[in-house]
């Protein structure tokens, strides 16, 4: 590692004038990196290298400065270098001698993004993701603060931000959004935790890339994306939870050779029903007893498998995603379907392994292209075209309901046992054109979606149905000085929607007189709607030494989903009947967020608050009507629109006492009220509590035994009571967990191994969650669960010839 | 500071909405009541197959009642309800072959905070597999209000045939 900096003399007049440092990031080889961080303190600049490894920081004035430049895979770089004069410097990166696989966002990057977006964001690395695993990646996600996730069991879950979810958030996968069942309650989201090396969470309205439906915010996650000439490498991650006797195996290997590189990661997940502190739940009135605490039926299986390849060329990337994500697992066996009596304990209780009916298999494939083309650093076209194909079936024994026949008849093309599945092919693809010149930034994109539903099986809820999506953008940016950024962004979207009618496969009565006329009924009648709007955001940010603020006022849009148009049939988790309204307007909101956030020194600090408000929002209106056709006579529930208020923060305080010890606050509320409609002054539905974190972490560089980046952590979550609810939900109490981790990287001979543990709910404490479906028929979430992780990562050269 | 004081400017102007006068809303369940004389069925009753019986309970609303639906369905398996803890004398387990099964549900007339059922009920003996089976069975009321909230009542009946006279 080495730096060699000449100084330009030249003489100046003025007293504080701007200098600029700029310089090369290189290899030891002289080979250029391209995309390296620097940084300088004071002052907070932060830049990156381009293709050829230049960079160049402006407006530093004369001081004394701290300099970092950090690439992964090489030794980080730091120096203190004193300003006295425009400098222009050459930076020797050493390779580091086994890089481990974790993909370091490096602080700098997410400290960069965090100022250069209007909207909060949160970013996480995969050593974030271990160190606070759950059930599923929104599970370990939910300890950010606004970020919460809708359970259904131990390991299907849906992302909410600051309490809304569904369709209202847009997950997206290595540049391509996330298409499945996202309306369905119980559907989880499929995504393989280990092949996610960082995850960026923006809360807050308006995907310009995307879609303007991501009114809630974007997950946004990627893969392994870097990879050095010349090597190879790979990890080797074992995962062990006691809850549910989970044990999770997942290898990786990747190679590049030249400018082409490969990767391949194949996922073995499987588990056991998962164990609740309680003997007994109530069902709606049925109290269901529990085998040894397990929740009876909830244990299933995964296998993924994650293959890219492509080039990487300074001027040239072409990478290419193919994955298949696949599960089956169990419903717990006592709230599923219309007869929570309907079960053979003695079946279910025999192994805690095994997933008998009612269960579900989904298969989830994508194949996505990304394609880049940059004539400089930043001035780039970008294409992204893939196809993804979700694949979800539910199973349950066969048992009339309503007026379905006793005896199911072998001519209808689907066997008895199949209650509902759902065959979604989307294929997509957008474009965008980024260029930047001296402080201004500008971008434009146009994507365009085409979605084929189709459904199967005995049981309806949804029609099957198609829709076309287009959409374009222009963003441009502009810095002001050196610390002020203006951003705005206007976007257009054209979708429409076509459902198709449904008949019933079996006939009913059409009156109640005994000698009535039967039918086969309508369910869903031929819907074709278009909807178009004009979406935008403006967003400012400002950038002091100790302070920074940012505000940002942004328009979004959601056309209705074919659920809200023309559902007509039985949820079998919330024993209710949904039906969809055809009529619906598209979804119109508005939101106000600012951010405040201070560091200096030991401390940092921060709250971002917002106001959003729907002209119209979409929700499931609970009446006093029972169904009577369908079978079990289900409350009747109709989409219905309101205007909605919303309103909440997020904030933190986080303080250094030792080099070594970190203590920190998180707190999050959200405020939800419907303005009008029928359920006028109620709030929406599965609305977040307030809620806290107290933090304590111990964290070392280096610890006697060869250690590196010890840690031991407590956590201590309040959760305040719910009592802001809508029909059918009841009161949840207020609670109180703690969660400790403690792990760092060891070395067996020279072979880094990277542990952690964890122990959640340490008392094992039994508490309700209020986003949780399972709290609806009053199952407490999973009691003491000791996690266990470790990775064993490994790479070397490619000798080349 | 100018950049502090809009911060304050959101935070004042989000408190205005908080402190907007509360609306009303109705966050009561209704009320099913049995514990009336008259009331029927009750716990542990017995009622016959083709004998008709009154339904006898009493709803209560704060607001509006919305509609109620009655469930008969076997406990030849003696699962229990919560909603009622005292369980009768059961008849022995048994496997369910050809259990007599009752959904139905009924509007409520509007505007009403209470009422008093006036149904009479007739269960058939049996249906084309044969004669219902007699045993152990479980009557559930679940009434809702007008704004969809919903409460549920248990009970343990048992259901007879009629012995020969």
């Amino acid at each position: 590692m080495t730096i060699l900096c000449m100084g330009m003399f030249y003489s100046l007049l003025s007293g504080q004038t701007a200098y600029t440092l700029s310089g090369r990031v290189v290899d030891e080889n002289e080979r250029p990196l391209p995309g390296a961080t620097i940084a300088v303190l004071p002052g907070s600049k932060v830049t990156q290298s381009n293709t050829e490894g230049y960079f160049q920081l402006n407006d530093l004035y004369e001081n004394s400065y701290t300099l970092t430049v950090s690439f992964m895979g090489y030794d980080s770089y730091t120096d203190t270098l004193y300003i006295e004069n425009d400098r222009t410097c050459t930076i020797r990166l050493r390779q580091t001698s086994v890089s481990l696989q974790e993909v370091v966002v490096t602080h700098d990057y997410a400290d960069e993004k965090k100022k250069e977006g209007a909207l909060p964001v949160d970013i996480v690395t995969k050593r974030f993701l271990w160190q606070n695993m759950g059930g599923s990646l929104m599970q370990s996600l939910q300890i950010l603060p606004g970020v919460s996730s809708l359970d259904i069991g131990a390991g299907q879950s849906k992302p909410i931000i600051r309490g809304l979810g569904f369709n209202r958030v847009i997950v997206v996968e290595n540049g391509m959004k996330h298409e499945a069942q996202q309306w369905g309650s119980d559907h989880g989201l499929e995504v393989d935790q280990y092949a996610v090396e960082n995850v960026e969470v923006i809360k807050g309205p308006l995907s310009l890339l995307y879609g303007s439906e991501a009114i809630g915010g974007v997950i946004d996650m990627k893969s392994r994306t870097y990879y050095p000439e010349n090597t190879f490498g790979g990890s080797v991650d074992l995962s062990g939870k006691t809850s549910n006797q989970f044990l999770g195996t997942s290898v990786s290997l990747y190679g590049r050779r030249k400018s082409f590189f490969a990767d391949l990661r194949a996922t073995v997940l499987d588990y056991g029903d998962y164990t609740v502190p309680t003997d007994s739940v109530n069902i709606y009135s049925y109290r269901a007893p529990l085998y040894k605490h397990h929740l009876r039926n909830t244990a299933g299986k995964e296998q993924n498998i994650h293959f890219s390849f492509g080039v990487i060329r300074p001027e040239f990337e072409s990478r290419f995603y193919l994955s298949n994500i696949h599960t089956k697992n169990g419903f717990f066996a006592n709230a599923h379907g219309l007869e929570p009596l309907n079960v053979d304990t003695e079946m279910h209780d025999a192994s805690n392994r095994d997933s008998h009916y009612p269960y579900q298999d989904v298969n989830h494939f994508k194949i996505n292209n990304i394609t880049r083309y940059r004539w400089t650093a930043e001035n780039y076209v970008e294409t992204q075209l893939g196809f993804q194909r979700n694949i979800r079936d539910e199973w349950s024994q066969y048992i009339s309901h309503g007026y379905m026949p006793s005896q199911f008849p072998d001519t209808l093309g689907f066997t008895s046992d199949l209650e509902r599945a759902f065959d979604k092919s989307v294929y997509s693809g957008r474009m965008t054109l980024a260029l930047k010149k001296d402080k201004k930034t500008f971008n434009a994109g146009i994507n365009a979606e085409y979605q084929d539903n189709k459904i199967d099986g005995r049981g309806f809820i949804i029609p099957a149905f198609k829709q076309i999506a287009v959409g374009g953008y222009l963003f441009g940016k502009l810095t002001i000085g050196a610390k002020s950024v203006l951003q705005a962004g206007i976007r257009y979207d054209f979708g429409r929607i076509m459902t198709e009618e449904y008949f019933d496969w079996f006939p009913s009565p059409l009156t109640n007189e005994p000698a009535s006329e039967y039918r086969h009924l309508q369910r869903a009648h031929h819907i074709d709607r278009r909807f178009s709007s004009i979406s935008w955001s403006a967003g400012y940010n400002l950038n002091l030494e100790r302070w920074s603020f940012k505000s940002n006022i942004g328009k979004s849009f959601r056309m209705p989903i074919a659920k809200e148009l023309a559902a007509n049939g039985v949820n079998y988790h919330q024993f209710s009947y949904e039906v969809g309204n055809p009529d619906l307007s598209p979804e119109m909101a508005y939101q106000w967020d600012v951010g405040a956030d201070y560091v200096y020194n030991r401390l940092s600090a921060g709250i971002s608050p917002f106001v959003n408000y729907f002209t119209n929002y979409i929700y499931l209106n609970p009446t006093s009507e029972h169904d009577r056709l369908y079978g079990n006579g289900n409350q009747v529930f109709y989409y219905m629109q309101s205007r909605v208020l919303r309103y909440g923060a997020e904030m933190h305080v986080e303080y250094q006492i030792l080099p070594q010890i970190r203590i920190g606050w998180t707190g999050e509320y959200v405020y939800s009220e419907q303005l009008s409609g029928v359920k006028k002054g109620f709030t929406l539905p599965f609305s977040p509590p307030p809620s806290m974190r107290l933090h304590a972490g111990y964290l070392t560089k280096k610890l006697a035994g060869g250690i590196e980046n010890a840690y031991v952590s407590l956590d201590h979550i309040i959760t305040a009571p719910q009592n802001n609810i809508v029909p059918p939900e009841d009161p949840t109490p207020g609670h109180q967990v703690l969660n400790i981790g403690a792990g760092g990287d060891l070395k067996w001979g020279k072979q880094p191994i990277q542990v952690s543990l964890q122990i959640q709910n340490l008392l094992n404490t039994k508490y309700f969650n209020h986003t949780s479906y399972y709290k609806l028929i009053h199952v407490p979430e999973p009691g003491r669960n000791i996690v266990i992780h470790i990775s064993i990562p490994f790479s070397g050269k490619i000798k080349s010839t | 500071m100018k950049k502090i004081s809009f911060i304050w400017v959101f935070l004042l102007s989000m408190s205005a909405f908080v402190s907007c006068e509360k609306e009303e809303i109705d966050k009561e369940k209704p009320q099913i009541d049995i514990d009336f004389e008259g009331a029927f069925p009750q716990n542990c009753a017995t009622v016959y197959f083709g004998v008709p019986f009154e339904v006898k309970t009493l709803f209560r609303d704060n607001v509006e009642l919305g509609s109620y639906r009655i469930d008969i369905h076997h406990n030849f398996d003696h699962h229990s309800h919560s909603t009622e803890v005292s369980e009768c004398t059961p008849d022995p387990v048994k496997e369910a072959v050809n259990p007599y099964v009752f959904i139905q549900d009924y509007p409520l007339p509007g505007g009403q905070e209470e009422f008093l059922t006036d149904l009479s009920i007739t269960l058939p003996a049996s249906n084309d597999k044969g004669p219902f089976e007699d045993g152990d069975y479980h009557f559930m009321i679940t009434l809702t209000d007008k704004q969809g909230w919903s409460t549920q009542k248990g009970l343990s009946i048992k259901i007879r045939h009629q012995e020969p006279k």
